[in-house]
């Protein structure tokens, strides 16, 4: 549950006895300096439980990119704390960062990032390859729809197809949370929707805690938590009793 | 339109200045090609042009004609021969000389000294002192090299025995001649100014001495222009033969000018060979670096093309950038040549003695390294310019497909070879841009290939020396004498002290003909059964000395044109001159000379003249080395004594200086190219692969593993290379020993595998080098814009 709370500290369980995944305090993040500064978080304070499915709403420059790119381990923040369970990853080293992000964090990107030059099973081999307890890469693919475009390069693949794997990729080594940077940005509503059943299925199955970053309103319907950014703060929140089924949602 | 192209131009610099790393790599390799054709152009022009003008000024002969006796009243039948300028007889001698500083006895060429007067040929530049007084029989000048090498000072006395005859010479000059611009004593390779002397004195007295008042025994002749100096020499044949002429020849027969012409001969093979290889991998590096800059600015391209922009300014915009990129290089280049050539004129001045021999690059020098920059830099600007004016503004403007890997060949053996992802990446990468990769692994081993075949060149001089002092002569001291003696000779020698063995030898220069071809070279007469100096090939296989019929050389065989079974007439040019047929029973590749060999007893008996021989070689007890030198020295015979060991020092001493300079440079040429192909390789991977690189760093992969996939690629086509750069060096050292013989010595070919492996190092080192370099840049890769953008 992610809640603006001035009592987030005090608890490390949650509502419904799951886990604190991520728990943040002040968080603040400031690029450049003086009069060219830009605050894009200005203390952000938040829980979350383990296996939820959030959906982060706000404009361009309310600060949920800077905020996911800080859980994530892509960036530092400028002053507050994250933890990680009882880990806080503010004060990680780079080489702790990217040890953070192989063992922890799956990425789904907007332009999908895939490797051009290998096949949609390597490029989830590719991940597995390094990962403690993958699945099967062909688990993965057939997890998200495409077991039969196994061998098919990016270039032979649709946009959603290539979004699909790049799921895929992203959520076979087993990830804690998996952080989505408007997953559906490049596609069309059609293709989005099945995208995002891809990644509602897997927060089902395998209880992946799953972030979706979108300044589009609809598809806060599929989460379990909403989060509303605007000018670098958490805006407000809301819970949804029900999740609507992705396919339910068009925009 | 103004405007535009002033914000192109400014897009121009700023881009420059982008690219200046790569730049410079790009301009390194540029300089090292222009580098090498300024300074072989250079000094090819310099060489030419200082001998010209040196045997210009000096009236330096074009047919010389040595014979036995002619009364001065011949000169007028040899004036009315067409195509005669001018011709000037002398009087010539060998002489033995004793020099107070020098321990062994000195060999010594004696010349008339030219007349007085502008007309004379063959006239001696005066270095220091004075000419002889006419009439004096003391005054003497020597070559200014030989004065320097045996510390002689001016009015230092000299002990001569000319002819026969005690003769007490002071010297009053030191002169140059162009004559002996290399003054290379009869049987030596290399030049040995301080056992090896040649002296100037007035006429007179010398002919005096070898009894040849009134007469001459050497004539020079300066022809007309457009006169074909064989024709000359020809007649002069038909004129001298009754005064014992011994076979007129041209200057191009002449020892010293041959050595000054294969000098420029192997200049030119290199100017032709090298440069190509430094300038074409520099086009190739210009096209990649050109082709991804178009690739990524496809945007703005279309944009300009959408603005209406001419097909023609943009690709003039990539061309000049092209240009202003090499033009750095072109200038260090003409620096780095211009400072090359002046360090390689110093040393040609020590080798050979020219009064002046300044290093001029002329604009015809400039001019054409000029125009070996510019065709490479259009040949690399060429398709990244056509690339830029094909694609149309709506084309341009979006963005690339992307590339597609489904290739069989890409797919499947990548999948096929790959053991993991990662390897897969950089197979298929390499796979789909054959070309470049095939190009890449070109330029690599034409590296490693320059450095193989620049580093041999030592190997195989040493095996050259090899066999030469270990092979053919090994004996301690060689003894010429001053005339052919009898089997008496021999006895004296073989009872000094500390003389262990004595072999004999009996060496004549001698004409050689085959139908109408021609040559002067030395005819041998070698012990059958010696242990002191044998007959072997050039694979270092000893041959018993032929009693029926001669060995020769491979170049005398090929000069004549003869071969196995072949019969050539000799006229032996010393006493009698005999006329001998020799069948061929042999072509002997043997490292130094160009003789031909034979039995010494079969050369006695054809020669009519019974057990007479020309010298020894000794074997000696190195204890008593000096004390045999001074016995020997004193001994009215002996004309010349030679050491193995200071031959051999001298020899070394040479190559030395001369190969070691341009090892050196080859060697850093190509650390050049190596380092400049890695680089822009890395480079360009980099450049294309950032997103990949950086999405995998955000997926959890570690700065060494992302930095696996970006220069295993570079390591890829590093080892692919090898091989293939280890055959082509072979292959190029081949080709260069080959061009590099000479009448005198003939460059066995030998590749030292420590040549190769030293080769794999310094490219590996300096792949390793430029990998390192690169490598900070993966640190800098931005993780959160790769989640942002498409390429």
């Amino acid at each position: 549950m992610a809640r603006s709370s001035q009592t987030a500290a005090e608890t490390s369980e949650s509502h419904r006895g799951r886990p604190i995944i991520y728990r943040a305090e002040g968080l603040t993040k400031i690029y450049g300096e003086g009069d060219n500064a830009v605050h894009a978080l200005r203390g952000v304070d938040f829980e979350i439980a383990e296996g939820e499915m959030l959906v982060l709403l706000g404009p361009s420059g309310s600060g949920k990119s800077t905020l996911v790119n800080i859980l994530g381990g892509l960036d530092h923040a400028s002053a507050g704390k994250v933890w990680f369970y009882d880990r806080d990853i503010t004060l990680f080293d780079d080489a702790a960062l990217t040890e953070y992000r192989r063992q922890n964090v799956g990425f789904v990107f907007q332009f999908y990032n895939l490797v051009a030059s290998l096949t949609a099973r390597e490029n989830v081999s590719l991940i597995t390859e390094i990962s403690d307890a993958p699945m099967d890469p062909v688990e993965a693919l057939a997890l998200v729809g495409l077991d039969h475009r196994l061998d098919h390069f990016p270039a032979q693949l649709s946009g959603g197809e290539q979004q699909r794997v790049a799921i895929a990729r992203a959520i076979a080594k087993r990830p804690k949370v998996l952080l989505c940077d408007e997953p559906t940005g490049a596609l069309d509503s059609l293709t989005g929707t099945r995208v995002l059943a891809a990644l509602d299925q897997v927060n089902r199955e395998l209880g992946t805690t799953t972030f979706i970053i979108t300044h589009n309103a609809v598809i806060a319907g599929m989460a379990d938590e909403v989060m509303l950014f605007g000018d670098g703060r958490i805006s407000g929140s809301r819970h949804n009793a029900t999740r609507v089924p992705p396919m339910e949602l068009s925009w | 339109m103004r405007r535009f192209r002033s914000t192109l131009t400014v897009k121009l610099f700023r881009d420059l200045w982008r690219l200046r790393a790569q730049s410079v790599a790009i301009a390194l390799v540029i300089a090292a090609g222009v580098g090498t054709v300024v300074m072989a152009a250079g000094l090819i022009r310099s060489l030419e042009a200082t001998r010209a003008d040196y045997y210009d000024r000096y009236r330096f002969a074009d047919v010389f004609a040595p014979l036995v006796r002619a009364p001065e009243a011949v000169m007028a039948q040899v004036r009315r021969i067409p195509g005669v300028a001018a011709a000037d007889s002398r009087v010539t001698a060998y002489a033995t000389l004793d020099v107070a500083h020098v321990a062994e006895p000195v060999s010594a060429r004696v010349h008339s000294v030219p007349p007085a007067g502008g007309s004379a040929l063959n006239r001696l530049v005066l270095r220091s002192g004075r000419f002889p007084e006419p009439g004096s029989p003391r005054d003497v000048v020597a070559s200014e090299p030989f004065a320097k090498a045996a510390r002689l000072r001016l009015g230092d006395p000299i002990k001569a025995v000319i002819y026969g005859k005690q003769i007490g010479l002071r010297l009053v000059g030191t002169v140059l001649s162009p004559e002996y611009v290399y003054a290379l004593a009869p049987g030596q390779i290399v030049p040995d100014n301080e056992r090896y002397g040649i002296l100037w004195m007035d006429r007179e007295p010398l002919a005096a001495a070898l009894d040849r008042k009134q007469a001459f025994n050497d004539l020079i002749v300066r022809t007309t222009p457009g006169t074909v100096p064989e024709d000359v020499a020809r007649r002069l044949d038909v004129l001298l033969a009754s005064y014992g002429g011994v076979g007129a020849y041209t200057r191009k027969q002449q020892i010293s000018d041959r050595f000054i012409s294969s000098e420029i001969d192997q200049l030119r093979t290199m100017a032709l060979v090298l440069p190509p290889v430094f300038l074409l991998v520099a086009a190739f590096l210009l096209n990649i670096v050109l082709a991804r800059l178009v690739d990524t600015e496809r945007e703005v391209i279309g944009l300009l093309k959408a603005f209406g922009f001419r097909n023609f300014s943009i690709m003039s915009h990539y061309v000049q950038l092209a240009l202003l990129l090499s033009l750095g290089g072109f200038a260090l280049g003409i620096v780095l040549g211009i400072w090359l050539g002046r360090a390689l004129a110093g040393v040609y001045q020590h080798f050979y003695t020219f009064p002046f021999l300044t290093f001029r690059a002329g604009l015809d020098v400039h001019l054409i390294a000029a125009a070996s920059t510019l065709v490479p830099v259009m040949l690399g600007a060429a398709t990244a310019a056509w690339r830029s004016a094909r694609l149309t503004p709506a084309e341009a403007m979006r963005p690339p497909a992307p590339p597609d890997y489904a290739g069989r060949l890409t797919g499947n053996l990548a999948r096929a070879l790959g053991p993991d992802e990662p390897s897969r990446i950089i197979l298929r990468g390499l796979l789909r841009r054959p070309v470049r990769s095939g190009l890449s692994v070109l330029g690599l081993a034409a590296a490693l290939a320059l450095y193989i075949a620049t580093e041999s060149a030592p190997a195989s001089i040493e095996r050259m020396i090899g066999l030469g002092f270990g092979g053919a002569n090994r004996s301690d001291l060689v003894v010429t004498f001053a005339e052919p003696r009898d089997a008496n000779a021999l006895h004296e020698l073989e009872r000094i002290p500390g003389v262990l063995a004595v072999q004999p030898f009996r060496a004549t220069e001698a004409r050689f003909r085959a139908g109408h071809r021609t040559m002067r070279e030395g005819l041998s007469g070698v012990e059958a059964g010696g242990g002191l100096e044998r007959v072997i090939d050039i694979e270092g296989n000893a041959l018993p000395p032929p009693r029926m019929g001669a060995l020769v050389s491979g170049r005398m065989a090929q000069t004549l044109g003869v071969g196995r079974g072949d019969v050539i007439e000799v006229r032996v040019t010393e006493g009698e001159q005999p006329q001998l047929s020799l069948p061929v029973v042999g072509v002997l590749d043997s490292p130094f000379g160009a003789s031909a060999t034979l039995d010494r007893a079969a050369l006695n008996r054809l020669m009519r003249e019974g057990d007479v021989l020309s010298g020894a070689y000794l074997a000696v007890d190195a204890r008593q080395l000096p004390r045999i030198r001074a016995r020997l020295k004193e001994s009215p015979m002996v004309a010349g004594i030679s050491s193995s060991a200071s031959a051999l020092r001298s020899i070394r001493a040479t190559i030395q200086e001369n190969i070691g300079t341009m090892t050196l440079f080859y060697g850093g040429l190509a650390v050049l190219v190596v380092a400049g192909v890695v680089y822009n390789g890395a480079r360009i991977s980099l450049s294309e692969q950032a997103r990949d690189l950086a999405s995998l760093r955000v997926l959890g992969f570690r700065r060494r593993e992302v930095s696996f996939i970006l220069l295993g690629e570079q390591a890829l086509l590093v080892v692919l290379s090898l091989p293939l750069g280890m055959l082509g060096g072979i292959a190029l050292w081949r080709y260069l020993s080959s061009r590099f013989n000479s009448d005198l010595f003939t460059i066995p070919f030998v590749i030292d595998t420590r040549v190769l492996g030293q080769g794999v190092l310094v490219v590996a080192v300096a792949a390793v080098g430029t990998a390192f370099l690169i490598n900070r840049r993966v640190d800098r890769l931005d993780l959160v814009r790769a989640l942002k953008t498409r390429e």
